[in-house]
């Protein structure tokens, strides 16, 4: 029963997710609302992270410097600029993919812990450009006040904005999850050598998924402007790349809507836990243990592990 | 089809192929032989373009492929399988075919079609000639050790290969399984019009497939020649009785 | 002395030699972490929090002590050890149960502990900002070109060849120490020729721990002590080992002294941007030899 390539069926519980969604924000408090925005956005940066981390095998160690990137390109056009908004809008994913691309780039012709560490210092001399840069981009302060459009400047709109910004982006990154580029890639995670024995480019295979992954990051980071207003430079410090990096880890990083779940645990954990203690990131670090330990394959990964035990992938044997 | 020349690859000291010569006729059958640590692997490594010869060249259907990288000489219709079970452990069995015939077909960088619409027959096909179609959807890296060769060969077979390079086949594998293996792949060549250099340590298995063999000794080329005439030849038996009994 | 005409010669001098001393509080702790890189080939991302906790426990060695010349001397040799038994501590409960594991579950876990390590300290010393003072004669500071440098600087010069000394001959001339820069190149050899590994990468660890205390102790009085001094540091660290290349004591050298100089030199020309140059420093050096300057035991 699939039509035009997609499987209905394994659509439906996500389908039935979002209905509900919908139909929350008037029955819920607006606080709630706000955190589920918070999630929204989160979880597309881990997801986009995931692409990368999780189905590449790219140690993309410093992603957040594209969230922060796609955030002050936004930013910085509703502030600086008086070109019309949606210009703005546009330029944020643009931007962070291209940063993404000279980046990557660079990054690219060293594997591993080389990549990670080039990318974080590539990545940590963007972050110290912003930080500093105080008539440009208002240095450590950050840019506050932005003025947001009239049409999303209530929580509720700001909330089916970003909801369905959320679902548009998950399901080009679904689509792409299921293409033969996505199914390549995973094989590159699998085995690189391997692949390149069987005539597939590694590296600008990796360096695709690469732009793919931080024009996410991007649209993540014009969301986050949309909700909170503002920007700042701990959008693009170090922390919050390896704190995504935990979302998609705790998740589940080879299951595709790990990081989804990843980020809603933590994001309502810091929010709940937060309000009886300071020390959220105490927590944070003893669950981290506690994976490492014991759910190596993230919370995802084990249910589906739990489900299927056989190990087998569904595949449609579809004579087209 | 294949012609190797004088090839030499030197590790630091020590010198792993030393004036390998290789010669592989259209359809034929060709074994590599000789004691561990002779070079097959490197030599096989330096075809594929894994390593780059420090001198020597190396010609596929007329055309110097030396200094190719791994992916173009693939593209060419040289494919390989490891001799360590190299397969995609995470993917199904299905996928791990199926990347591969999406390679060979350019569709890999395809970004919005489903996969599960592309390259559906051939990779069937594919899995049935090696006997994995009962398997298709199981995760590959679950599969049994001599599963998970023959799924090695079949992610070659993707390529849609001319030639057909495999390092150790059999290895691991008890003497019925490498006796059904060798006659698969006999199989695989004459309906596929394969050329294939395989290297192996079953000498009964070698003299018994092979056109053509190929004997390699502290990374040189003794001699190569009809089994036969190999059989006989006293550098040959100076050069396995010298390693390994001496 | 820093106007928009020139800069003097002996503005250049200090600056050079305050760079110089930064960077040999940079290189011991650098030649810690890489230390920990090469035996064991992880990135130990909670080094910084320990050099954190070195700089901490010298301030409560230093105040229980009655804040003198003595209490100084005593916090400043102290200090790595109380590091080193909470990284002991922190290996033989968890960390040695993963080394048969993926690698990037070690990073990880690293991650972990800084994120605990950040906190506990938080919960011990709280969020002040806390100080202790050196003795007498190394306080004030030296004339020098019409200008002046602080004595204690040119402690730091005269302790950072000491320790690289002692860590050359401790790696070269000991045979533990020699044990574990083998482990460092050949993993596979120390395990058959029948010696523990598991003990020679807790060794390993808690040497590069007690280096990243060691740092934490002698930057101490130059600084204000407080939380997040880690998150500063630990970037650096990594990008200095890079730049040396991994596992290289004498790269951490050099890419302590890139670091320290291009800092210094920054604050001169570009006081804003200062931050800045070390990193365009390192992307250059990455884009030239990727690898890092020095070989690499990788």
């Amino acid at each position: 029963m699939s039509k035009g390539g997609i499987n209905l069926k394994t659509f439906w519980p996500a389908i039935a997710i979002a209905v509900i969604l919908f139909f929350l924000p008037p029955i819920i408090p607006r606080f709630y609302t706000y955190i589920l925005a918070v999630i929204f956005v989160t979880s597309l940066l881990a997801m986009s992270l995931n692409l990368c981390v999780g189905h590449g095998g790219i140690f993309q160690f410093h992603h957040a410097v594209f969230y922060g990137v796609g955030a002050y390109t936004v930013a910085l056009f509703l502030t600086k600029t008086s070109l019309p908004r949606g210009v703005g809008f546009i330029a944020g994913p643009i931007i962070a993919a291209i940063f993404g691309l000279l980046i990557g780039w660079f990054c690219i012709r060293l594997t591993k812990l080389y990549f990670g560490m080039l990318q974080i210092s590539l990545g940590s001399l963007v972050w110290a450009i912003v930080f500093r840069w105080y008539g440009f981009t208002g240095g450590d302060d950050g840019i506050h006040g932005i003025p947001i459009p009239e049409f999303i400047d209530s929580t509720n709109s700001r909330y089916y904005f970003i909801l369905i910004f959320f679902i548009i982006s998950l399901f080009v990154l679904y689509l792409i999850f299921k293409s033969p580029f996505g199914t390549t890639l995973q094989a590159i995670r699998d085995n690189p050598e391997r692949c390149e024995a069987i005539g597939i480019n590694v590296k600008r295979h990796q360096l695709v998924a690469i732009v793919i992954a931080t024009f996410f990051a991007g649209v993540a980071g014009v969301l986050f402007v949309v909700l909170e207003g503002s920007v700042f430079p701990d959008l693009l410090f170090w922390v919050l790349s390896l704190e995504v990096f935990i979302m998609c880890l705790l998740g589940g990083w080879f299951t595709f809507a790990g990081p989804v779940l990843g980020a809603a645990i933590t994001v309502s954990l810091r929010t709940f836990v937060g309000v009886y203690t300071e020390y959220w990131t105490l927590i944070l670090g003893v669950i981290l243990i506690l994976l490492i330990f014991f759910l190596p394959e993230g919370v995802m990964g084990f249910i589906l592990d739990k489900i299927n035990p056989e190990k087998k992938e569904i595949i449609e044997k579809d004579d087209e | 089809m294949l012609q190797v020349q004088d090839i030499h690859k030197t590790f630091g000291d020590f010198k792993a192929v030393n004036g390998a010569n290789l010669s592989v006729g259209e359809g034929e059958l060709v074994a590599v032989i000789g004691p561990n640590g002779a070079g097959k692997t490197t030599l096989f490594n330096l075809i594929t373009g894994q390593l780059k010869p420090d001198q020597g060249k190396i010609t596929f259907m007329n055309e110097d492929i030396s200094q190719l990288p791994t992916h173009k000489i693939c593209l060419k219709g040289l494919a390989r399988s490891f001799q360590i079970a190299n397969i995609f452990h995470r993917l199904s069995v299905f996928r791990n075919v199926q990347v591969s015939v999406l390679s060979q077909k350019g569709l890999s960088g395809k970004l919005f079609r489903p996969v599960q619409k592309v390259a559906v027959t051939e990779t069937n096909n594919i899995l049935e000639s090696v006997g994995l179609i009962e398997k298709a959807q199981y995760i590959a890296g679950s599969l049994s050790h001599g599963d998970q060769r023959m799924l090695e060969i079949a992610i070659a077979l993707g390529n849609e290969p001319k030639m057909l390079i495999l390092d150790e086949p059999t290895a691991g594998m008890s003497p019925e399984e490498t006796a059904a293996t060798m006659a698969l792949i006999q199989q695989l060549a004459e309906t596929r019009g394969l050329t294939i250099l395989f290297c192996e340590h079953d000498m009964d298995v070698v003299f018994n497939v092979s056109q053509s063999i190929m004997v390699m000794h502290h990374g040189s080329t003794i001699i190569q020649g009809k089994p036969e005439a190999v059989r006989v030849d006293s550098d040959v038996q100076e050069a396995y009785l010298g390693d390994d009994y001496a | 002395m820093e106007t928009s005409q020139g800069i003097t010669l002996a503005a250049l001098a200090i600056h050079f030699l305050v760079g110089l001393s930064r960077a040999m509080i940079l290189f011991i702790v650098c030649s810690g972490l890489s230390f920990v890189l090469g035996v064991l080939r992880v990135p130990n991302v909670a080094h910084g929090s320990l050099y954190m906790i070195g700089a901490f426990s010298a301030f409560s060695i230093f105040t229980l002590l009655g804040g003198g010349a003595v209490a100084f001397w005593a916090a400043l040799i102290l200090a790595p050890f109380v590091v080193a038994i909470v990284s002991l501590i922190a290996e033989r409960s968890l960390f040695k149960h993963l080394y048969q594991r993926e690698h990037l579950m070690l990073l990880l876990f690293t991650f972990a502990l800084m994120l605990i390590l950040g906190d506990l300290v938080k919960i011990i010393w709280g969020a002040q900002y806390r100080s202790i003072m050196a003795p007498e004669f190394l306080r004030g500071s030296f004339p020098l070109f019409g200008a002046s440098l602080p004595r204690y600087n040119v402690f730091l010069l005269i302790v950072g060849p000491l320790v690289a000394i002692g860590l050359w001959l401790f790696t070269n001339k000991t045979k533990i120490g020699k044990i574990a820069r083998a482990a460092a190149v050949d993993m596979e050899m120390v395990g058959a020729l029948g010696i523990n590994v598991s003990w020679v990468f807790a060794f390993a660890f808690v040497l590069g721990c007690f280096l990243a205390g060691m740092g934490g102790a002698l930057v101490a009085p130059t600084i204000s002590i407080t939380i997040g001094m880690d998150h500063d540091l630990i970037i650096e660290a990594f990008l200095i080992v890079v730049i040396g290349g991994l596992g290289n004591m004498w790269g951490a050298m050099v890419g302590s002294l890139i670091f320290g100089l291009t800092q210094s030199f920054g604050v001169l020309f570009l006081p804003q941007f200062a931050i800045v140059f070390p990193y365009t420093a390192v992307v250059i050096v990455l884009l030239i030899r990727p690898k890092g300057l020095l070989k690499s035991v990788w």
